[in-house]
This record gives C-alpha cells, structure tokens and sequence, in this order.
C-alpha cells in the first residue's frame, strides 16, 4: 500500500472535508506534505482519468464530491432531506456578518437597516454562523462569526473565496463622490473614498479588529 | 420583510411619468432595498440625491403602512424620519469654505454599502447553487430493507380472531406513584465514613458498604466522600477507573503528600 491509496481510502470513506493533518493521522508515518502531495496527484488522476466525482478543495480541507454535471441523475433520490436553500433576508445577514464578522446585531441591524433577531437565530441553527464573543462596553453584546459549516456549505475553501468588493459590479460606485465639486479630476470618480473609506473598509474579509468606536458611531 | 398592504397602482394611473413609487412595499426587504430602488429607477446620482423629491416619494411609497404591522413599518418609519431630518439641514445655511460634512454623507455610505450588501448576496446564492450540485458521500439513500410490511399477509380474518380469543387480558393494575422518603442521608454516612477513619488512616470504599444492600447506601456514601474531600477532611484514591476506591484521612502529614502520578484522583482535591 503506498501513501496515494491510504490516503485515498480515507477520503472515499469521509463524508466531510478532511484536512492533510486530519488524514495524516491514518498512519505514524505520513506527515502533512506526503498528504498533500498525495492529494495533488489523486486529483490529477481523477481529472485525467473522467472520473465522475473530484477532489474539491473546501472548507479548508478536501472531499471527493460528485462532478457538478451528475447533479440531474443524483437528484432523483431526493427522498433524502435536501440541504434547503437560504432565504433572501437570511442569505444579505449571513454576507453582512462574513465580510464583518465579529459583529453585532445592533451593527447588523443598521447596514441591512432591517431587525434581524429571527434570521440570526435561523442561521445559528443551522450552523452557519456561532457566537464569536462579546463586544466591549454597554451590554456586552453577542458578537456573530461564520463557522466552517458556512464555508461547506458555500464551496468555498476559505474565507479568502469571498468576492472582493472591488470585483463586485456596483453600479452606485460609479458616480462622482459626494462633496467633491463638479470639475474634480475624472481619476476620482471610480474612487469614492472621500466616504471617509467605511464602505471599503466593511469589505475587508481582513478586518480581524471590531473596532468598537467605529461601531458605535454608525449606531445612532 | 413581510408587510401585508400593499400600494397598488390605481387603474388608468399606471402610465403616469411618477407611478415608479406605487410599488407594492411587501416586494422590499427594508427601507434602503426601497431607497435603492427609488433612486436607481429613476436614474439618480447617488452622490447628489435629490432630498426632497426622495423624501417625498418614500414617504408616498409607505403611506397606509404604520396600521398594520408595527414592527416593520418602525423600520420603513425611522428612515422616512432620516430623509426628513436631512432634508431639514440641507435646507439650513452653511457656510460656503465649511469643512463639514455633507448631511446626506451618512445616507450614502449605507446605500452604497446596502447594494455591495446585495451584490454579495447574489455571488452566495450562486455559490450556494454550484455547490448543491455536488454530492459527497452518504447522500443517496440506503437501499430500504424488505420489511415485514412488504410480505404478502396470508393471514385469514378467522385466524386472527382465532388467536385474538386465546390472548388473555392483562389485570387491570392500578400504578400509584409512590413517594419515599430518603431511607439514608449523608450525614449519616460521614458519621460512618469518620468512625472508621478515626481508627486507621484508610478505608477501602467497598468496606463501607459491608451490611448494606441498597444501591442508595452506595451513592450516599460516594457522596459523603465528595463533600468530605471537599471539606479537605480527607482524599479518594483510585489507581485505575473501575478498581477499589480508598478513602484516606488527610492529615497534616498527608496534605503535601500529592498522590503519585499514576493515581487517578478523584474527586478533584486529591
């Protein structure tokens, strides 16, 4: 039995995304780089070889999951319980606390400018978000973080798969920022960072500090 | 959002340059999902919103909604009081060379915010539907197993009522629930477990259960030990989980006398 095989046996018989470490526990004598190496090549081979399923990246780990293109014969043993889609309010709070997690609700509340306790509560049961902490100062509110489930859920193999919010197409953006005269230079006009940068630094997935002032002063 | 009345365009009406505003509200997740839409449907600069028109139109757009539910129409309520207060400074002189900010500044930041918000909202619906289209393991179901149900009955009602007359009723039996008083307690048990130690500096626990049968004897004892070992009158020694309990009397003596490492204390004062 080489690496590759071990290392295949315990991905074929996982139902969830395995890290190298993880899977370098099937044996003393695998360490991380063999896994990972071994991992590379699994996956070449199943896309060499037209494979039905593939090694994803996910969720910080890997998991053989089916070809999305098997999905239509796959579907029809839906008498298992589908994973069920999001709503639209649960989907904008979930995007708003990934891109500020650790946030509050309060903080939550005013960029969606809608309450937000009930879709919390839907999100924490279906573990896609957890209680990360509590803020400083009055009340100690709860702060929210995505859990790993989020990322599995999504695809995503980090947060860092989030789209950047310079690639998002915003329409809004695009227009002259607010206080500058009229015959300010064309070069700013993509560049509203006369905003006094919030709306930018919102989006940075980055944004490890909850800056409690900051938070406060958007609370009115 | 789930408002319930919703602003029909009457009849005849629809065709007029100002109907974008008769929109029905329940279609908007909150007052800036309506806001976006007021201002993108009409083509205006974010940067330079028109306050009073905006205002106006918001608050057409709400009108009738405060009977109904409360709750979301606070939020639509609180914004048009915003729109309102903006539209009260910009009204209010400023000096030409003022450093200040613009009283609309606020309001754009979250709009802009709001629509990066939504943008997102859609590449996770998407990323959400790709990856619904991949299955992992134990997704398909077990093959369901033939069960009983599935087997022909050849069974006739004659037989069944055949047997139904062989089985015998069970007595009717009355349960009554039967409240005990406590048959031992535990101070009564420390008493015991201090009687012994007083003659040597351990006790094996099974010895203290010598002449009682009871299984609350066992538990009221054990518990006796706890509170002792916490009273640091004494501590538990066990060597391995499952083996023979020692009870030991902590004397001055003892009470540095950390027990070695391959004991597993108990208790957790040992």
């Amino acid at each position: 039995m080489n690496v590759q095989q071990i290392v295949e046996a315990v991905l074929f018989a996982s139902d969830a995304p395995l890290t190298a470490e993880e899977i370098s526990r099937a044996d003393e004598v695998l360490d991380e780089e063999q896994v990972e190496e071994a991992i590379q090549q699994l996956r070449a081979e199943y896309d060499d070889g037209a494979r039905s399923f593939q090694l994803v990246e996910l969720a910080e780990g890997h998991q053989i999951l089916t070809r999305p293109e098997f999905a239509p014969y796959l579907e029809r043993f839906d008498n298992v319980p589908r994973p069920t889609r999001l709503s639209g309010p649960a989907l904008e709070t979930l995007a708003i606390i990934a891109y500020r997690q650790p946030i509050g609700r309060l903080e939550m509340e005013y960029v969606r400018g809608v309450g937000v306790s009930g879709v919390v509560r839907t999100l924490q049961e279906r573990n896609l978000i957890e209680v990360v902490g509590r803020a400083e100062g009055l009340g100690r509110p709860l702060l929210y973080g995505t859990t790993q489930h989020f990322l599995e859920h999504f695809g995503f193999r980090s947060l860092e798969d989030l789209p950047r919010p310079e690639e998002l197409p915003i329409l809004l953006r695009e227009r002259i920022p607010l206080g500058l005269d009229d015959d300010a230079p064309e070069a700013e006009v993509s560049e509203p960072e006369e905003l006094g940068g919030q709306a930018e630094m919102a989006f940075e997935p980055e944004d490890e500090v909850f800056d409690e002032d900051g938070a406060e002063e958007t609370i009115p | 959002m789930d408002l319930t009345v919703t602003q029909r365009a009457p009849a005849g009406r629809t065709a007029e340059r100002d109907d974008f505003f008769l929109v029905e509200i329940d279609r908007f997740q909150g007052p800036l999902d309506l806001l976006l839409h007021l201002i993108r449907t009409q083509d205006i600069d974010v940067f330079d919103i028109p306050i009073s028109r905006i205002t106006e139109q918001f608050l057409k757009a709400i009108k009738g909604l405060a009977a109904t539910d409360l709750d979301g129409a606070g939020e639509f309520l609180e914004m048009a009081a915003t729109l309102i207060r903006i539209k009260a400074q910009m009204l209010l002189p400023r000096p030409a060379e003022d450093e200040e900010e613009d009283p609309r500044a606020e309001l754009v930041r979250r709009l802009l915010e709001y629509e990066q918000i939504r943008e997102v909202t859609l590449r996770l619906r998407a990323a959400e539907a790709d990856r619904g289209r991949r299955f992992g393991k134990g997704y398909v179901p077990p093959r369901r197993k033939r069960t009983a149900l599935d087997a022909p009955l050849e069974t006739t009602w004659d037989e069944v009522y055949e047997a139904a007359l062989l089985v015998e009723m069970p007595p009717a039996r009355r349960v009554d629930h039967r409240v005990t008083t406590r048959p031992v307690s535990m101070e009564e048990k420390a008493v015991l477990i201090l009687s012994y130690l007083k003659k040597g500096t351990k006790i094996r626990f099974s010895e203290l259960l010598v002449n009682f049968k009871e299984r609350s004897h066992g538990v009221m004892t054990f518990l006796a030990g706890l509170e002792l070992t916490r009273r640091r009158v004494l501590f538990l020694r066990q060597s391995r989980p499952f083996t023979e309990l020692w009870l030991y009397r902590r004397d001055d003596a003892n009470d540095d006398d950390a027990p070695p490492e391959d004991l597993v204390p108990e208790g957790g004062d040992a």
